[in-house]
């Protein structure tokens, strides 16, 4: 059975990787500012020190991985990694990882920050599909 | 893409049929890199330099979103209500020169200044910017407090060469770099869109209490009146005293 689900994995993770980027340029100082509407939500976010993580700014993270996920993910649709147990596993944590930390950084803009980033919003749209279409990598594990 | 395949395609054949799903990565791909290239180049945002449509006739709304700095304490029985234009050389009067005759009562707590923007716009071509770049300013911090009003004070002073600039933004970033603010960010912030709502709504308010020029003042919401600044700023003490006397006179 061809691996669908690995490709919108693929394809999820290409945008969000896209998103990321966006995301850290202007964390970098490359965008004068972001497009954002005029709320200033997303400039809000990036302002406070949650826009950091272990001391690496957190569209940092998302950029690698993104990049992860969707190595994984193009690997696993290659024929000979089809039934690797790796590319499953790997989908599995790496896109578990990406849902929960996505989840973490919600909670955070609702109840710590009070300001959400439509940007950020997208990413865990994003984070959130590709945790969605990996599930079958479970059933293949089992099989 | 992956539902245009074959069913019953055995695994050895899986990836074989993938055009499709290239094609739909490359357009993902090409589409990402040019709106990244689009953003890098400028597109991404503007340097906010005019009002902006706020999308709102509701007074209460702009009450809300007007937004002013206020210098002293909240619980100041005076407040002196000031709309200003950062290039009108009165407000660079009354801001150098009135100011710091109220200072004392502000900095005993009998008076609080609340600085509403009111940009003019017109010949004034960059008050509004001048405006979002103060409020720039105010978000860092210059010895443990925000650097608004220092930020508020150096446009002032300069008030006279920036006003002749053709482009004032690169003035507004030496001058945040000389009062000891960090250049880079307040660049970032400057060369946005940031505060351009706060500002426009400011604007807005003023227009519908009435305000017509600048600066315009009001002490406990008595419109201060004067030929001169200097005899506006004479008035403003004279009515400050009075109320401070009035509300038991301590520390005069």
């Amino acid at each position: 059975m061809m691996p669908q689900n690995r490709m919108v994995v693929a394809a999820a993770a290409l945008v969000g990787a896209f998103v990321s980027t966006y995301l850290l340029l202007y964390k970098l100082g490359h965008l004068g500012t972001l497009a954002c509407g005029i709320d200033g939500g997303c400039e809000i976010v990036q302002a406070t020190r949650f826009a950091y993580f272990l001391g690496v700014p957190v569209a940092a993270w998302g950029v690698a991985g993104y990049l992860g996920i969707l190595g994984v993910a193009l690997a696993g649709t290659r024929p000979r990694f089809v039934t690797a147990a790796w590319v499953s596993w790997g989908l599995l944590l790496l896109t578990g990882a990406a849902f929960a930390f996505s989840l973490y950084l919600s909670a955070l803009e609702e109840w710590v920050i009070q300001a959400w980033c439509r940007w950020c919003i997208a990413s865990a749209l994003i984070a959130s599909a590709t945790f969605v279409f990996s599930l079958p990598e479970a059933k293949r594990l089992r099989k | 893409m992956a539902q245009r395949q074959r069913k019953g395609t055995p695994p050895q054949g899986a990836g074989g049929n993938n055009t499709v799903f290239y094609i739909v990565l490359g357009v993902i791909a090409l589409a990402g890199i040019i709106a990244i290239a689009y953003a890098l180049a400028g597109g991404g945002g503007t340097t906010a330099t005019d009002p902006i449509d706020l999308e709102t006739a509701n007074v209460q709304e702009l009450y809300e979103r007007a937004t002013p700095l206020r210098l002293g304490d909240e619980n100041a029985p005076v407040k002196i209500v000031e709309f200003a234009d950062f290039q009108c050389p009165g407000c660079g009067v009354f801001s150098l020169q009135v100011k710091p005759r109220l200072m004392p009562y502000i900095e005993r707590g009998q008076a609080q200044l609340v600085y509403y923007d009111f940009p003019l716009g017109g010949s004034h071509v960059h008050s509004f910017l001048a405006a979002r770049a103060a409020r720039c300013g105010g978000e860092q911090q210059l010895e443990g407090r925000d650097a608004y009003w220092a930020m508020h004070d150096k446009l002032y002073q300069e008030q006279s060469d920036w006003a002749a600039e053709q482009d004032a933004a690169d003035e507004f970033v030496d001058y945040a770099a000389e009062i000891g603010l960090d250049r880079r960010e307040f660049e970032r912030c400057l060369r946005s869109d940031r505060f351009a709502d706060v500002v426009t709504a400011n604007r807005r308010l003023g227009e519908q209490l009435g305000v017509a020029s600048t600066p315009t003042v009001l002490i406990n919401n008595r419109l201060v009146g004067g030929r001169t600044i200097q005899d506006m700023g004479d008035q403003l003490l004279t009515i400050l005293q009075e109320i401070v006397q009035e509300e038991g006179g301590a520390g005069q």
